[in-house]
């Protein structure tokens, strides 16, 4: 019963990461649904060999994308606003910083979740800082 | 444009896989066995320690404390202190040293014949040393105290030229800065070099924390005295006459790190202007080397070119800008997402965001990680940084000028809290 449990659970984070990724493509833009792949690309690449349970690391990654695709709707509001504030010229201002700003998130998200995982059994130094 | 920018992105991207691979490595341990622990406990050669330093009084002390504390036989021991031209009492403190132990040797040089560098200070002491291996610490550092041992075992291998260790920050929760300095650290050791050595790459000969074969060192003329990072271009000398460097991860020895921006700054463009120096210098000898095999070709040219890579990434920002703006290529909306990739892939003085976030995992540093994101501030400081070294070397290679002046950090023995509780 419990092993089933988790494998619903298991399919229910898959189940968010792919309806993330489709709904940035479908209403947002391609760039969105780029930075969100190569989030999970690194995620999954990397802290699959990380302690901690599969479905720890696959909610957290659920988790960041979903804070990814909230992020790029606001952007993506950001850019309305200030295109109808400024004008046209606000969206060669948005094309370049646009990556920029996008990619502020996943560092952060990728950098910070690290620290929900298990530690792992590091060297013992003689001087601790 | 469109071809700076491919070009750049190109590179980038090259860069950026070759990170990747490196924290892979790390991540799935693929640790080679390196020597049998019986041999290497017998394995006890006469061993000569250098200690250069030049106005190190707040730290020379420790270090010096530290040698009398080691655990490898001191008859097999000898620790000589350069003392470079120092205004301070440097040399009194080492002076009263040697006078009580007998393993400990004293080196002046005086104004005239000192103040040349690091690299003229080694080879005087280089002259005077009579081990098999040298070892040589920066005044600042504070190692363990069987850190010769774990250095020393590499030299079974009779293919092994150097070693290095690895140098932990001692004064990291000083301020910001040495919290950064922290993790650059962090990546370029727990998961750079420890792959590169991992891999069979060109693992770097740091210059501290780290030693080699006098043999080899005297067959090959000792330190370049003009050379300003004297231990890349030691690197490149012993791989080009087909020895190999080994890096050690458990042979930790504690520094004092550079705590405001300026001297950040100082140190950085030192590294940089050196690095680039030494690039210029062995990068057709690596292409042509026959003692060199593929990866290691490729290995040891990314390496050296890795100084480059902010110059790089200025001239993808500029073609980008132009590109994306004057919607000039089709391609160019989408590489345009790939820059701030390449950003964050050397935001830790060359290492990628996850490489640091992965470092400060496997070091078990949770807090620590949590400050990734701000080395992108690091890194456009350090953009500056390089882009200034640059210019500077080529103005002094256009108008013929003197490399560039040594340019010493200065060490107040932040970290002694640390030491003494």
């Amino acid at each position: 019963m419990k092993f089933q449990s988790s494998r619903l659970v298991t399919g229910l984070f898959l189940e968010a990461i792919t309806l993330c990724l489709i709904a940035s493509f479908r209403f947002i833009n391609i760039a969105a649904t780029a930075t969100l792949s190569i989030f999970n690309l690194l995620f999954l690449s990397l802290t699959i060999h990380l302690n901690g349970t599969l479905n720890k690391k696959l909610g957290i990654l659920a988790l960041g994308n979903i804070i990814g695709l909230f992020w790029n709707f606001v952007l993506q509001y950001f850019a309305v606003a200030g295109v109808a504030f400024f004008g046209e010229s606000f969206n060669a201002f948005y094309a370049v910083s646009y990556p920029f700003l996008n990619f502020t998130w996943v560092v952060s998200f990728w950098s910070m979740s690290l620290a929900f995982l298990p530690k792992p059994k590091s060297t013992q130094a003689e001087v601790k800082p | 444009m469109q071809a700076i920018f491919l070009f750049s992105t190109v590179l980038m991207a090259a860069y950026l896989v070759r990170h990747y691979i490196f924290t892979l490595t790390v991540l799935r341990r693929t640790k080679k066995t390196r020597s049998n622990p019986a041999l290497d406990a017998k394995y006890k050669p006469e061993v000569s320690i250098l200690i250069p330093a030049r106005d190190e009084e707040h730290v020379i002390g420790r270090l010096l404390q530290r040698m009398t504390q080691l655990t490898y036989p001191h008859d097999k021991l000898q620790v000589i202190t350069i003392d470079d031209a120092s205004s301070d009492i440097t040399g009194q403190i080492a002076e009263e040293f040697s006078k009580r132990y007998s393993f400990i040797e004293m080196l002046h040089r005086d104004k005239n014949t000192g103040g040349k560098g690091k690299a003229s200070a080694m080879n005087a002491g280089l002259k005077r040393s009579t081990g098999e291996v040298v070892l040589c610490f920066d005044a600042h550092y504070y190692p363990q105290r069987d850190i010769v041992e774990k250095l020393v075992k590499e030299f079974i291998d009779p293919t092994v030229g150097a070693v290095q260790g690895r140098p932990v920050v001692l004064n990291e929760a000083q301020n910001i800065v040495t919290r950064l300095v922290t993790l650059e650290r962090i990546g370029g050791y727990r998961v750079d070099q420890e792959a590169r050595d991992n891999l069979g790459l060109i693992p770097q000969f740091g210059g501290t924390v780290g030693g080699f074969r006098r043999s080899i060192l005297e067959e090959l003329g000792g330190f370049d005295e003009s050379a300003l990072t004297e231990d890349t271009d030691l690197t490149f000398q012993i791989y080009l006459a087909g020895f190999k460097v080994r890096y050690v991860g458990d042979a930790e020895c504690y520094e004092e790190a550079v705590d405001n921006w300026k001297a950040y700054w100082r140190q950085r463009h030192r590294w940089a202007r050196g690095h680039m120096q030494v690039c210029l210098k062995h990068a057709p000898r690596v292409l042509r080397s026959k003692k060199l095999n593929a990866k290691k070709k490729i290995d040891g040219l990314l390496l050296l070119h890795v100084y480059f890579v902010p110059v790089l990434t200025l001239l993808a920002l500029f073609a980008g800008v132009f590109l994306v703006i004057s919607q000039a290529s089709q391609f160019a909306n989408i590489l345009w997402l790939f820059v701030p990739v390449s950003f964050y892939s050397v935001v830790g003085n060359f290492a990628p965001f996850f490489e640091i976030g992965i470092g400060a995992y496997l070091d078990g540093r949770t807090r620590l990680q949590w400050l990734v994101p701000l080395l992108l501030f690091a890194y456009l400081y350090n953009i500056l940084i390089w882009t200034k070294a640059f210019l500077d070397l080529f103005a002094a290679k256009v108008f013929r000028k003197s490399q560039g002046d040594w340019a010493k950090t200065r060490h107040l023995g932040n970290g002694k809290c640390y030491v003494e509780n």
